[in-house]
């Protein structure tokens, strides 16, 4: 069989300047940031994002001047409020938001997991989503006649996730206490071209064999697998680690002038010339320990 | 007969208005929110008053706090845990369903009540949580439209909480994102929506409501100690307050103590005291 597993460098040159990506996770819960930090490092430009309820993923990729376009229903810092950068870009004209709600956002990965076309929308009706997102029609249900919106699939050319465990053919385990919202990472990886997913652990081909029911995307899906513990850091993961407020805070605030976030990039992500060095600058396995979550 | 608390805070009485709006309702829906007030407003007081009407009136309702069922209200884990899904998830309960399961109950029309908050709402209740300013060159561009259009658009009935000041209660909101009644009138219904809205608007004043006819927000009930001219001069529309408007009804003494020792005994949902 043929092994998915490769470093976060080759992985990384999936996605292109132009290409259109989706990030799987929820604001700043199990995002898969080393990831992230190394499309900063490629220099990536001119991305289409595809998300639903996006974070400092967003933010940070709007900050260093890769995105074009994002399609969302929320981009936030979460219990830190306003994604200051990605604000900036588009208070300032230079980012294009394609607005969606919620359930439209994430509905749209389930339709181009099906298959099809679109999703129907009841939801959307007078609201000024319909005024701003050109993407949207309206169509007649041709069983009861009711009016409804078609909201068209998401289909990326690349999805990125952050996950618990997989095999090194990229069969990708996640686990009974995972955050629910994995219900969307699943449709994420499915409906797209693409998928490329960092774990925290690279587990045996028996552990696969002895837990099916915990493999939620099975290897035929996945194109790349990356072993990067602690990956998702400064966001949550799970049973893994909480997420670091005092790094995100330090973030946050950075992200509020340009010059500043200029300094955090220089310092968190273009000065480390991997994950490892990443990692060290942070505060390394002295830091993560304090990470851990309550009741184990 | 009722014995009435002489000492409450804010946060308790809009609490306690939520508990008695609950009475006849078969569920509620929070969302896990943001931080600081938004959160008190929009996810820790619903949570509070829901858990007083599970209590009191109606042990039958569920709270759906986010994709957890009824959780066991005595053990909520600390405030700093509430951006720990690891802990959320151990923090027991009857369901924790999935993320998609509660998509498709709102979809089929099964969310009786929302609850949430919002950046600016105007006299026909629409809300905006998208931007303020010009759309296209936004002054503040907020978080986006999140779950609150679908709050609108599929539950039965939307309750808002909201801290009354002008800039937030706007003639016309700069970004629909939650449906309320549009123009006024039958506008809403024409827009092609059948049923929902926003029902109550509960601030630090009073109890909002919408008149039957014209859809324009109205004063239910005024919070005790607070003049009709306070409420005006805090809301950025003419607002419609009748001539013999109510008195909001006080917390008993029994829902006082209930929100204090069983609820929320460490000041987590309705904020320090």
């Amino acid at each position: 069989m043929m092994e998915k597993i490769t470093t976060l460098e080759k992985a990384s040159r999936l996605v292109r300047s132009g290409s259109s990506i989706a990030i799987g996770g929820f604001t700043v819960y199990r995002k898969p940031m080393a990831f992230v930090r190394q499309l900063l490092r490629d220099d990536v430009r001119d991305l289409t994002l595809l998300g639903w309820s996006s974070g400092i993923d967003v933010d940070m990729l709007a900050g260093a001047g890769g995105l074009r376009r994002v399609e969302v229903s929320y981009v936030g810092l979460d219990f830190l409020g306003l994604a200051p950068s990605y604000r900036r870009a588009v208070e300032n004209g230079e980012l294009q938001v394609i607005e969606y709600t919620e359930l439209t956002s994430a509905a749209r990965f389930k339709a181009g997991s099906m298959g099809m076309t679109f999703f129907p929308a009841k939801s959307l009706f007078g609201s000024d989503v319909l005024k701003h997102n050109p993407d949207i029609r309206e169509f007649k249900c041709p069983f009861t006649g009711e009016m409804f919106h078609a909201v068209p699939a998401a289909k990326p050319d690349v999805t990125i996730l952050h996950a618990p465990m997989a095999d090194v053919y990229g069969n990708v385990v996640y686990l009974p206490t995972s955050n629910r919202n994995i219900e969307w990472d699943i449709p994420m990886a499915e409906c797209a071209g693409k998928v490329v997913v960092t774990v925290e652990k690279i587990v045996d081909y028996n552990y696969v064999l002895s837990a099916p029911l915990l493999v939620k995307i099975p290897r035929f899906k996945v194109d790349a697998v990356v072993e990067l513990p602690y990956g998702a850091h400064p966001t949550d993961h799970d049973s893994y680690y909480k997420m670091d407020k005092e790094h995100l805070r330090i973030y946050a605030e950075a992200s509020r002038s340009p010059e500043a976030f200029k300094r955090y990039l220089d310092e968190y992500v273009y000065g480390p010339s991997d994950h490892w060095e990443y990692m060290e600058k942070v505060g390394g396995i002295k830091r993560m320990m304090k990470l851990r979550p309550a009741g184990g | 007969m009722k014995r009435y608390a002489k000492d409450y805070t804010i946060e308790e009485l809009m609490a306690t208005i939520i508990s008695r709006e609950m009475k006849k309702s078969r569920n509620g829906f929070i969302g896990t929110g943001t931080g600081g007030r938004t959160y008190t407003l929009a996810v820790g007081i619903p949570l509070a008053g829901m858990s007083l009407t599970r209590m009191t009136t109606n042990p039958d309702m569920a709270i759906l706090f986010s994709y957890k069922v009824n959780p066991v209200i005595e053990e909520m884990p600390s405030p700093d845990s509430l951006t720990s899904p690891h802990e959320l998830m151990n923090w027991r309960c009857e369901a924790n369903l999935a993320y998609d399961a509660i998509f498709m109950m709102a979809m089929r029309g099964e969310i009786d009540v929302g609850f949430g908050s919002a950046a600016q709402i105007d006299k026909f209740g629409n809300a905006n949580i998208v931007a303020i300013g010009n759309y296209k060159k936004p002054k503040i561009r907020l978080i986006g439209c999140i779950f609150q259009t679908e709050h609108f658009a599929l539950f039965n009935r939307e309750i808002l909480l909201l801290d009354h000041e002008r800039r937030n209660f706007v003639e016309k909101v700069d970004f629909i994102s939650g449906v309320g009644y549009l123009e006024g009138g039958d506008s809403r219904r024409e827009a092609g929506l059948r049923r929902g809205g926003p029902d109550k608007i509960i601030t630090n004043l009073a109890v909002l409501g919408f008149d039957e006819k014209t859809k324009r927000v109205k004063v239910v009930s005024l919070h005790p100690g607070v003049k009709p001219k306070m409420v005006q001069e805090n809301t950025g529309f003419e607002l419609a307050i009748p001539r013999d408007v109510p008195r909001t009804e006080p917390p008993t003494v029994e829902e006082v103590e209930l929100l204090r020792t069983k609820i929320d005994p460490r000041h987590i949902m309705l904020g320090p005291s």
